[in-house]
């Protein structure tokens, strides 16, 4: 598998670490134990194109969003976790959230 | 009082020729980590860097020299270089000065050795422990490159077109790399090293 970073270009995956779901969000502090509980310890498991988090250590040491899907492995989009979450707070719906 | 200790070097062994191509260790270089802070500080600094030293800072993975004294920016990542210069606390002291209220600034000449291969042939040699394309087209005079070298992390900049790699790797790690690009220099690729003493 390869994987197209958006600053070094396409490189193997020995460059990458997988961190794990690229969608959850940190529930507000007063939030319920369910909602905390959700976010720490369950994840979904879904079949076919799913967000995730990879860090190019190897590289230049970016975090990135990738879609993959996990039935094929074929990768559908890299960006910049950093500009994913930028661009998640100047939204309507993301602020205030995690800031 | 106790004894200073003693700077040794990295790398023991003598340049090594094979075939046209010659591996070496650089002699002792300054290496400047530049870390540019959030918000205005990019700006800021790329604005101070092209004042001082007459050069942009590139923003894709390549290296730009600066006529201002021998020196080399390196892209090293999103908002990071590295500055290469003469072994001299001169170049250091000179960016404190240029840039050092608007980025983070670290002394890398400790942490990384600069191993060179170059001569025709060199690029073969390379790309028997690097996973990146080398070609021409792709990668030329003064492109960089962060990569592994077999197992070892390195940043690979084509300084020449002759061509000519440096390869800057971690102190501790220089000794290896030198090795296993000996054992390349003779043939051999990584997966074959182990059966090369």
């Amino acid at each position: 598998m390869r994987l197209t970073c958006p600053f070094c270009g396409s490189r193997g995956l020995e460059e990458f670490t997988y961190r794990g779901d690229a969608t959850v969000r940190r529930p507000s502090a007063d939030a319920s134990q369910e909602a905390w509980v959700d976010y720490v310890y369950l994840r979904d498991n879904p079949c076919g194109p799913h967000r995730e988090l990879w860090y190019h250590g190897a590289g230049c040491r970016s975090w990135l969003v990738v879609t993959r899907d996990t039935r094929t492995h074929q990768i559908l989009d890299v960006r910049n976790a950093r500009d994913v979450m930028l661009a998640e707070r100047m939204s309507p719906e993301g602020k205030g959230e995690g800031s | 009082m106790a004894d200073l200790l003693s700077a040794t070097l990295p790398v023991v062994s003598d340049p090594v020729t094979v075939g046209g191509v010659t591996l070496e260790l650089v002699p002792p270089t300054s290496i400047v980590s530049l870390g540019a802070f959030a918000g205005a500080g990019r700006d800021e600094l790329v604005g101070r860097v092209r004042a001082e030293f007459g050069v942009d800072l590139p923003d894709v993975s390549r290296a730009v020299r600066s006529s201002y004294g021998n020196v080399a920016f390196l892209w090293n990542g999103p908002t990071q270089w590295l500055v290469v210069g003469e072994d001299s606390g001169e170049l250091f002291s000179r960016l404190q000065k240029c840039c050092g209220d608007v980025c983070a600034l670290t002394s890398q000449g400790d942490s990384r050795t600069i191993l060179r291969l170059s001569g025709m042939g060199a690029r073969e040699v390379a790309t028997r422990l690097l996973p990146i394309d080398l070609h021409g087209q792709v990668f030329s005079t003064d492109c960089v490159a962060s990569t592994l070298a077999g197992h070892i992390p390195v940043i690979v900049w084509q300084t020449a077109q002759t061509p000519a790699y440096d390869f800057l790797v971690f102190r501790s790690f220089a000794s290896s790399l030198f090795h296993d690009l000996s054992v390349a220099l003779n043939g051999h690729t990584f997966s074959e090293t182990d059966h090369y003493a």
